[in-house]
C-alpha cells in the first residue's frame, strides 16, 4: 500500500542546519494543532502554528549567532516541551512561549554541533569532543578518534533514576556507546542515528542509522557483540541520509521510519509484522533535507511529516488532500463550489501580500544598488584606496565516494539560484552525466603547452550552466588511483553584484579506498616498510593526504593501525605506523607502489631520509587476479551480450518466432532490457578494469626493476581473449 | 503532470523521427512508424488489413511493409487532389516511394539520387496541387501525385528538417528548410525570402500557427520564431527527438510539444516557453503526432517512444484550472526565492556601509573576504596578434596592479564546440591581464559574453565582472599594406554608392587598427587567419572587385554589403577558375559514373536470369538423382552469387561516389547563387537546373560566371 501525501509549504526562513527544526508536543488537553520550532543560520529562533492554513507566529527571536542544533527537553516524566538551542559554544533554553530560562556556556573549544537533553543531563558534542553536564556541572568528557556526526542517548523515555548511555555516530564508521565502551561498525560513515521505533526498543539499545553513502541499518547494542538486524543498501544511488525520525503517520500503532536525504529525497518506511521496513512513500524536494519530524500541524485529525530543507523551507507532507479540492471541480465542468473559491482567494491573498513585500524589498534593493553604483563610480573617478567586499553566500557542498559505482559524487548547494559553476581539475578525471541535473555542460579543450606537452594544469575545464531556479547541482566524478591533485569548483550564483566562491576538493592517490574495520587475514599480501626519522604526526599526515576517511587528528597511542578496502577491486590494505616506522600490507601491488611513490615524495619534501624495504609476494598476484576474475568475466560477458542484442532483435522482427535459436540467445533476448540498463549503469567499467590490470602488471615488474612498457600490447591482447589461467601465466612469465 | 487517456504497447521498436499518421482509407487514422530491419509498420486498430504485395499482416492490427532498403524518412498526407485518401511516402537513401496503403499499390517509385532525409507534404504557393517535397543532400525536390517533378531547388547543406509554414501570413505556405550549416531558409517558390542563422544543425521545424513556428537544434535547443524574429529559446542537455504543436489546454492557442532523448515530453507555452505540463516515457521519444485516434471527433496528441510505447493525450479545458493551481504554488515558491535573494543582497550591501580603507583589513581578511579596491574596473580589447601565426586575441585586464584576473569565461555561440570557453592560467603565472586567443570558425558576427573573475592574489572569493564584446563578421581577416600575390579568382560588380559608405561598412565588419583610406577609392588587402588572401577594390565609378579564392567568403561579403546598403538585387560577374575546373572534372566523373551504373544494372539482370536457369537445372538434376550435376550446378550458383556480391560492392561504392559528386555540384550552384542578390539568386538556380537537365555543361559554366544564360 502506497501512502498518498500532499505537499504544503509553510514558511521560509534563512539557511538551516541539520536538526534545527522540531515539533513541540501538545501538553494542552484541548485538541489543538502542534507547533513547529525552527532556527536558522541568521540565529533567528521562531515558533509557529497553523491556523486555518495561515502561519500563526507564536514567537520569533532576534537574529544572533547561527543556530547549529535544536533539541527538546524537560523534567523527566513530564512533556518534553522545553526548547534547547545550540549556537557557537552556548546552549540556551527557552520555554514553549519563547521565554529564556537558561543561558549556559559549555566552554567547549569547538562550536557545538550536536546536542542531547535528558532531564537535567546535557550532552554536548563538538567535532571530536563530547561533554556531559548534569545540572550544568561538568560530569566528564570523551575525545573521539574521528569526527562526531550525531549523538543520542538512551533510554529515550528515561525515568527518574535510570542511567544514561550516550551513543556517538563517528565518521570512521563506528557507533560508540560511551559509558559501555561498545564499538559497533556500520557499513558507511553514520550521519544520523535515531532510537529504533522512536524509543530505542524500550530501554534496550536499538538504533536505526543512516550513512553518508545513503544506506540505512538497524543495530542492536545490548550484549557483548552488536547485532545487525537489517540493512537497506543504496542501489539507486540516492543521496546520503541526513536525518531520521519515527512517527506513526498511518495511525496503526506502529511508528514509521522517516528518512531525509541530502539530495532532497524524503522517504517513509513502515515496519511489517517481521519488523522489516518497506518503502511506502517518497518525495523529492530537490534540496537537501535538514530535519524531518512527524506531528499534527496543518489541521486537526491529519497526521503529517514536517520537513525542513537547506534553504530554509519548512514544508508539510500531509495526509489531508488539499489539491483534490481544486481538482474536484474538473468534472463539474468549471463550476467551482464555494469551498474552492475560498481556497483560491486565500492563496490569492497570500500571493498578494508576498508580492507587495517583494516589491518593497525590490525598491530597497534598487536604492542600495544605485548607492553602490555611485560609490564604485566615485571610487573609480577618485581612484581612491577604498576597498569593496565580494558579496557572500552560503555553500553546502559534499564530495563523497559512492561505493555502488566506485565514483565520487560532488554535490553543491547554494542558498540562492546558481548561475553557473566552473569545474577545473589538475588531475585526469572523468565527469559523468547525472540524470537528475538539467544543467548544460560544455567542456573547454585545452591547448597543449607551447612545447607540445599536455597541459597539466587544466586536465579538465568545464562549465555547468544551470537552468533557472536551480539551487543544487550534482556531478559524478571518476578518478584513477595513483593520479592525485585537486578538483576546484568556482561557484557563481545569480546574485547581484556577481560574485564567486571557490571550493577545492582533494583527489587523493588512493581515492578508491574505503575505511573498514577488519580484513581477510588469509590473503597473501605483499608488504612495504619505511624506516626514517619521522614523528607520528608527520607520518599520520602523509597517510591522511593519501587515503580518504582519515581524521586530521593524530591518533592517540604509539601505534596506529588502519584497514582499508578498495571498493572497486575489493583488494585490501593495512597500514601500521608509529614514530620512525611505517608498514603497509596489501594484496594489490599497485596500491603498494602508489603508496611507496607518494610517501617517499612526501619524505623527500621534508628532507627526511627513508629506508624503504619491500617484499613482493608472488602468491598475492594470483590472489589479486582471482579477485579481478569475476568482474572481468562479468563485464566481458555483458559487453558481448549487449553487442549481440541488436542483431537478435532484428532477427526477431524478421522471423517473428525465435524458438529456433539456441536457448542462451533466447535468454539474451528475454533479458535485453536488464542487460542494457546494467550496461548503461557502468560506463567504461571494462576500460577501468583493463587499466588496473595493466597497472598491476607494470607495478609488479617495477618492484623487480624491470620496465615492461613494451609488453603492454601483448597484455591487452591477452585480455581481449580473456581467460583467467592464461592471464596468470602471462603475469608469471618473466 | 499529464495523464494519458490511452496507452498502447506495440511490440516493435520505433526508429526516431520515423513516426507519422495517415487516414489511408480516408476515415480511420493509422499510426505508421519505421522499425528495425528496414520495415515500416502500420497500426490500424479500426479496420482489418489485407496481406499481399508489400504488406504482411503480423498481429491483428499491425501490418508490415517491407522496403528492402533502410528507411530514412516517412510522411503521410494528401497528395491526390481527386480523392481524400492519404498517401504514405517513404524515403530511402536513393528512392522515394509514394504508396497507397488502402489499395496496397505503389503510386510512384522515383529515383532520388541525392537521397531523402526529410519529407513534407502539402501545397506551396508556386504549384497548384499538393506536393511531396523531399530534402536530400543540398537539394529539395517536389513531386505531384503522378510522380511528376514539379519543384527543384538547392540549399546550403544537407537538409535536416522541413516544414510548411505560412511565413508571410498571406494564406499560402512557404517552405522552411533547416540544414546542417545551421541555417533556416525560407523559400517562397524558388526565391529565398528569408534566412536565419542558428547555432547548430537544425533538426526540427514545425508550424505552430500563422507565421509562428518552433525549431529544434542538434545541441538540445528549442525555441519559437515568429517570421524571422525569435520569441524565446531554451537549451537542455538532452537531445530533441521530436517537436510538434497541439492545443492541449483548450485555450485555442497551440502549445509547443517537445519529445526528448531521455523520454521526457514537455508542453510549453508558445509565447513564453514556460513549461505547462510534462510527462515521462520510459525510453527516448521517437515521434509525436496528432490524430483522432479514438474516433470521437477530437484529435489526441500521440507520443511514441523508441520501445514501442504509445501514449495519447487529450485536450482538456480543466487543465487550465490545474495550471492555475500549480502556478499559484510555483509563484509562491518563486516569490519566496526572490524575496530571499533580495534579503541576501540587502544584507551584503549593509556590510558595505561606511568607507573601508585598505589599511583597515588584516592580510587574512584581504585574502579570505574577497576584498578588492572599489575602483577596480575591467577592460576588454580585441587585438590582432601578428606573430608567426597571427590570431585574434581578447585581452582582459584590470586597471590596477593589486588585483589578479584568476579566470576568464567566455560564453559565445558558434565560436566554440560547447557554449563556453574557460581560460584558467596556472596559479603561478597570474597577473592582472589574461589573453585569450580566438579563432572564429566561420564568418559571422558573434556576441562575446565575457566573465572575468577578479580578486586579490590567493583569495577564494572572487568578484565576477561581466562584459559584452562584439566580434565583427569578418574578424578573421587581417589588414595589410599589400599581399604578395593577388588571388586569381574574383567577383566584380557595380555599386551605385559613394565610396565612403562602403568604407563605413568595412570599419563595422572588420577589426581594423587604423581606418582604411576611402575617399576616392578603396584598395584593401587582408590576410585570412584561416589561410588565403583577400583583396577588396573599389574605384570612384562604383566598380567593385573582390579577389579571393574562397567562394563562400565572396558570397558572405556580397550578402553583408548588400544588406548594409539595402540593395534589393545585385548581379555580379564571377571568375572562379579553380571551382569551375573542379566542376568540370566532377561533371565528367558524373557522366562516367552514370554509365557505369547502367552497365552494372544490365550485368545484374543478366546474372539473375542466369541464376534462375542454373537453379532450375540443378533442381532438375536433384530430382533425377544426378547428384554430381546438381553439385556442379550449385557450385556455379555460388560463384555467380559471389560475382553478384562483388558487383553490388562496386555498385554501392559507385553510388556513394555519385552522391558525393552530386552534392558537390549542388553546393557549387548554391555558392554561385549566394554571390547574387535578390531575383538573380533564384534565376541562377532555375537556369542551372535546366542546364543540368538538358546536359548543357558549357551553359552551366556560363551561368555560374555571368549569372544568366
Amino acid at each position: 500500500m502506497e501512502l498518498d501525501l500532499d505537499v504544503v509549504d509553510y514558511i521560509q526562513v534563512a539557511v538551516t542546519d541539520k536538526k534545527c527544526m522540531t515539533i513541540l508536543p501538545n501538553n494542552d488537553k484541548r485538541r489543538v494543532t502542534q507547533k513547529v520550532v525552527v532556527g536558522d543560520k541568521n540565529g533567528v529562533l521562531q515558533c509557529f502554528g497553523i491556523k486555518k492554513r495561515d502561519v500563526n507566529s507564536i514567537f520569533k527571536l532576534l537574529p544572533g549567532p547561527p543556530i547549529s542544533s535544536i533539541q527538546l527537553g524537560g523534567a523527566l516524566g513530564t512533556p518534553q516541551d522545553k526548547i534547547f538551542v545550540a549556537s557557537g559554544s552556548d546552549i540556551r533554553g527557552y520555554s514553549r512561549k519563547g521565554k529564556k530560562f537558561l543561558d549556559f556556556n559549555s566552554n567547549l573549544t569547538e562550536a557545538v554541533a550536536n546536542l542531547w537533553i535528558s532531564g537535567s543531563d546535557l550532552i554536548v558534542g563538538g567535532q571530536y569532543v563530547f561533554n556531559h553536564f548534569s545540572d550544568c556541572v561538568d560530569q566528564g568528557y570523551y575525545l573521539a578518534s574521528d569526527k562526531i556526526n550525531d549523538i543520542m542517548c538512551f533510554p529515550v523515555n528515561r525515568k527518574e533514576g535510570d542511567g544514561l548511555t550516550t551513543v556517538l555516530a563517528c565518521n570512521d564508521h563506528v557507533l560508540r556507546g560511551c559509558e559501555l565502551k561498545y564499538e559497533a561498525e556500520v557499513s558507511g560513515a553514520p550521519q544520523s542515528i535515531t532510537g529504533y521505533k522512536g524509543d530505542g526498543g524500550e530501554g534496550k539499545g536499538r538504533w536505526c542509522t543512516g550513512t553518508g553513502d545513503g544506506k540505512l541499518g538497524h543495530v542492536l547494542l545490548s550484549g557483548e557483540q552488536p547485532i545487525y538486524n537489517w540493512e537497506i543498501p543504496n542501489e539507486s544511488n540516492y543521496g546520503g541520509v541526513s536525518c531520521l525520525s519515527h512517527y506513526d503517520i498511518t495511525g496503526d500503532g506502529v511508528p514509521e521510519l522517516i528518512v531525509g536525504r541530502d539530495d532532497g529525497r524524503v522517504e517513509i518506511l513502515s515496519y511489517d509484522a517481521a519488523d522489516e521496513p518497506t518503502l511506502r512513500f517518497s518525495h523529492n524536494f530537490n534540496e537537501s533535507v535538514t530535519a524531518v519530524q512527524g506531528g499534527v500541524v496543518g489541521s486537526l485529525g491529519f497526521e503529517e511529516v514536517v520537513v525542513s530543507t537547506y534553504s530554509g523551507w519548512v514544508t508539510g507532507l500531509t495526509t489531508e488532500h488539499l489539491q483534490k479540492k481544486v481538482s474536484g471541480n474538473f468534472h463539474a465542468g468549471g463550476t467551482a463550489n464555494a469551498q474552492d473559491l475560498v481556497f483560491d482567494e486565500e492563496t490569492e491573498r497570500k500571493l498578494e501580500t508576498l508580492r507587495s513585500e517583494v516589491e518593497l524589498l525590490q525598491q530597497q534593493v534598487e536604492n542600495e544598488r544605485t548607492k553602490h553604483m555611485q560609490r564604485t563610480s566615485k571610487a573609480v573617478a577618485a581612484n581612491s584606496n577604498e576597498m569593496t567586499h565580494a558579496p557572500t553566500f552560503h555553500v553546502n557542498d559534499r564530495f563523497v565516494l559512492s561505493p555502488s559505482d566506485s565514483s565520487y559524487k560532488l554535490s553543491i548547494e547554494v542558498q540562492t539560484a546558481i548561475d553557473h559553476i566552473v569545474l577545473q581539475s589538475d588531475v585526469p578525471i572523468d565527469l559523468l552525466d547525472v540524470e537528475s541535473t538539467s544543467a548544460v555542460v560544455s567542456y573547454t579543450k585545452n591547448p597543449p603547452n607551447p612545447d607540445g606537452t599536455p597541459n597539466a594544469d587544466n586536465f579538465l575545464l568545464a562549465t555547468y550552466r544551470c537552468q533557472a531556479n536551480t539551487t543544487r547541482l550534482e556531478v559524478t566524478v571518476r578518478s584513477i588511483e595513483g593520479q592525485y591533485g585537486h578538483l576546484q569548483a568556482y561557484i557563481v550564483p545569480r546574485l547581484q553584484p556577481k560574485t564567486c566562491v571557490l571550493r577545492r576538493y582533494p583527489i587523493k592517490p588512493l581515492s578508491l579506498h574505503q575505511r573498514v574495520h577488519d580484513i581477510d587475514e588469509s590473503r597473501a599480501m605483499s608488504s612495504l616498510k619505511l624506516i626514517g626519522q619521522f614523528s607520528l604526526p608527520e607520518v599520520h599526515s602523509w597517510f591522511v593526504k593519501c587515503l580518504p576517511d582519515l581524521p586530521d587528528r593524530t591518533p592517540t597511542g604509539d601505534t596506529a593501525t588502519l584497514h582499508f578496502r578498495n571498493i572497486f577491486l575489493e583488494t585490501q590494505l593495512v597500514c601500521t605506523y608509529r614514530k620512525g616506522e611505517a608498514q603497509v600490507f596489501s594484496d594489490n601491488i599497485s596500491t603498494i607502489s602508489i603508496l611507496k611513490d607518494y610517501l617517499s615524495r612526501e619524505a623527500t619534501l621534508k628532507k627526511i631520509a627513508l629506508n624503504i624495504q619491500y617484499e613482493v609476494n608472488d602468491a598475492s598476484m594470483r590472489g589479486a587476479i582471482q579477485l579481478f576474475h569475476p568482474k572481468l568475466d562479468e563485464q566481458l560477458m555483458l559487453a558481448k551480450k549487449v553487442q549481440l542484442l541488436d542483431a537478435l532483435q532484428e532477427l526477431q522482427t524478421h522471423e517473428g518466432n525465435m524458438e529456433f535459436l539456441a536457448p542462451e540467445y533466447q535468454q539474451i533476448l528475454e533479458d535485453g532490457e536488464d542487460l542494457k540498463i546494467k550496461f548503461k549503469k557502468q560506463p567504461a567499467r571494462l576500460e577501468r578494469l583493463y587499466g588496473m590490470v595493466t597497472d598491476l602488471f607494470i607495478d609488479k615488474y617495477k618492484f623487480k626493476g624491470i620496465n615492461v612498457k613494451q609488453k603492454i600490447p601483448q597484455l591487452l591482447e591477452t585480455l581481449d581473449n580473456y581467460d583467467q589461467e592464461s592471464l596468470i601465466e602471462f603475469f608469471q612469465q618473466t | 503532470m499529464l495523464v494519458p487517456i490511452f496507452t498502447l504497447k506495440i511490440k516493435h521498436k520505433i526508429h526516431p523521427r520515423m513516426v507519422t499518421v495517415g487516414k489511408y482509407d480516408g476515415l480511420h487514422p493509422c499510426l505508421t512508424c519505421g522499425t528495425t530491419a528496414s520495415k515500416v509498420f502500420v497500426h490500424n486498430p479500426h479496420s482489418p488489413a489485407i496481406a499481399g504485395g508489400r504488406v504482411a499482416v503480423q498481429d491483428s492490427d499491425i501490418s508490415m511493409l517491407t522496403m528492402n532498403q533502410s528507411v530514412s524518412a516517412l510522411c503521410a498526407g494528401q497528395l491526390d487532389p481527386s480523392n481524400d485518401r492519404d498517401v504514405l511516402c517513404i524515403g530511402t537513401q536513393t528512392n522515394l516511394l509514394a504508396y497507397d496503403v488502402h489499395d496496397n499499390k505503389d503510386l510512384f517509385y522515383k529515383e532520388v539520387p541525392d537521397g531523402v532525409n526529410n519529407i513534407v507534404m502539402g501545397k506551396i504557393s508556386s504549384v497548384d496541387v499538393p506536393l511531396v517535397i523531399a530534402g536530400g543532400n543540398c537539394t529539395l525536390q517536389g513531386f505531384d501525385h503522378e510522380g511528376e517533378d514539379r519543384f527543384w531547388t538547392v540549399t546550403g547543406d544537407i537538409v535536416s528538417s522541413l516544414a510548411l509554414v505560412d511565413f508571410t501570413n498571406d494564406g499560402h505556405n512557404e517552405l522552411l528548410v533547416g540544414s546542417e550549416d545551421f541555417d533556416i531558409r525560407v523559400f517562397q517558390g524558388d526565391d529565398i525570402i528569408s534566412e536565419m542563422t542558428e547555432t547548430e544543425a537544425v533538426t526540427g521545424l514545425y508550424s505552430i500557427s500563422g507565421s509562428r513556428f518552433g525549431y529544434a537544434l542538434a545541441n538540445g535547443t528549442i525555441g519559437v520564431y515568429d517570421r524571422s524574429a525569435r520569441y524565446w529559446r531554451i537549451k537542455s542537455k538532452n537531445q530533441v527527438m521530436a517537436i510538434h504543436s497541439f492545443d492541449l489546454d483548450g485555450d485555442g492557442v497551440p502549445e509547443l510539444i517537445t519529445g526528448w532523448s531521455n523520454g521526457k515530453i514537455d508542453v510549453r507555452s508558445n509565447s513564453t516557453g514556460e513549461v505547462m505540463f510534462k510527462d515521462n516515457m520510459t525510453s527516448a521519444v521517437a515521434g509525436i503526432v496528432d490524430a483522432d485516434y479514438r474516433l470521437d471527433g477530437k484529435n489526441q496528441l500521440i507520443c511514441c517512444s523508441v520501445d514501442g510505447e504509445v501514449r495519447g493525450y487529450q485536450t482538456d479545458k480543466s487543465r487550465l484550472l490545474a495550471v492555475d493551481a500549480n502556478r499559484s504554488n510555483d509563484n509562491m515558491r518563486d516569490l519566496n526565492l526572490t524575496k530571499q535573494n533580495l534579503l541576501l543582497e540587502l544584507r551584503n550591501y549593509e556590510r558595505e556601509q561606511g568607507p573601508m580603507k585598505k589599511e583597515q583589513f588584516t592580510p587574512m581578511e584581504r585574502v579570505e573576504g574577497g576584498v578588492i579596491p572599489a575602483s577596480t574596473t575591467i577592460a576588454t580589447e580585441l587585438v590582432i596578434e601578428e606573430k608567426e601565426n597571427p590570431c585574434i586575441e581578447l585581452v582582459v585586464s584590470t586597471n590596477n596592479n593589486d588585483t589578479v584576473v584568476r579566470m576568464v569565461v567566455i560564453y559565445a555561440e558558434a565560436l566554440y564546440e560547447g557554449e563556453s570557453h574557460v581560460t584558467h592560467p596556472p596559479a603561478n603565472t597570474l597577473s592582472n591581464k589574461i589573453r585569450v586567443p580566438i579563432f572564429p570558425p566561420k564568418d559571422s558576427a558573434i556576441e562575446l559574453h565575457i566573465q572575468a573573475f577578479v580578486s586579490l592574489p590567493g583569495s577564494m572569493n572572487f568578484h565576477v565582472f561581466e562584459v559584452t564584446n562584439h566580434l565583427p563578421s569578418f574578424s578573421a581577416y587581417l589588414y595589410q599594406q599589400s599581399v604578395p600575390q593577388i588571388p586569381e579568382s574574383c567577383v566584380s560588380f557595380t555599386l551605385n554608392e559613394r565610396v565612403p559608405r562602403v568604407g563605413i561598412w568595412m570599419t563595422e565588419n572588420f577589426i581594423l587598427r587604423h581606418e582604411i583610406p576611402c575617399e576616392e577609392s578603396i584598395d584593401a588587402h587582408f590576410i585570412a587567419l584561416r589561410g588565403g588572401d583577400l583583396v577588396f577594390k573599389m574605384d570612384s565609378s562604383g566598380q567593385v572587385q573582390i579577389h579571393t579564392d574562397n567562394i563562400d567568403l565572396a558570397g558572405d561579403l556580397i550578402q553583408s554589403l548588400a544588406s548594409f546598403l539595402r540593395l534589393d538585387h545585385l548581379q555580379v560577374t564571377a571568375h572562379f577558375p579553380l571551382h569551375l575546373d573542379k566542376l568540370n572534372s566532377i561533371m565528367s566523373t558524373v557522366n562516367g559514373l552514370q554509365s557505369v551504373t547502367q552497365k552494372l544494372a544490365a550485368e545484374m539482370t543478366d546474372h539473375s536470369n542466369l541464376i534462375r536457369s542454373l537453379v532450375i537445372r540443378a533442381e532438375d538434376a536433384r530430382l533425377q538423382g544426378d547428384i554430381s550435376n546438381m553439385k556442379k550446378g550449385y557450385i556455379e550458383v555460388q560463384d555467380l552469387n559471389r560475382d553478384l556480391v562483388n558487383g553490388y560492392k562496386v555498385r554501392s561504392a559507385n553510388h556513394q561516389e555519385l552522391v558525393t559528386s552530386m552534392k558537390l555540384v549542388n553546393q557549387i550552384i548554391q555558392k554561385a547563387s549566394h554571390l547574387r542578390v535578390g531575383k538573380y539568386k533564384a534565376q541562377l538556380v532555375t537556369q542551372c537546373r535546366d542546364a543540368i537537365k538538358t546536359n548543357k555543361h558549357s551553359a552551366l559554366f556560363k551561368i555560374i560566371q555571368s549569372g544568366s544564360a
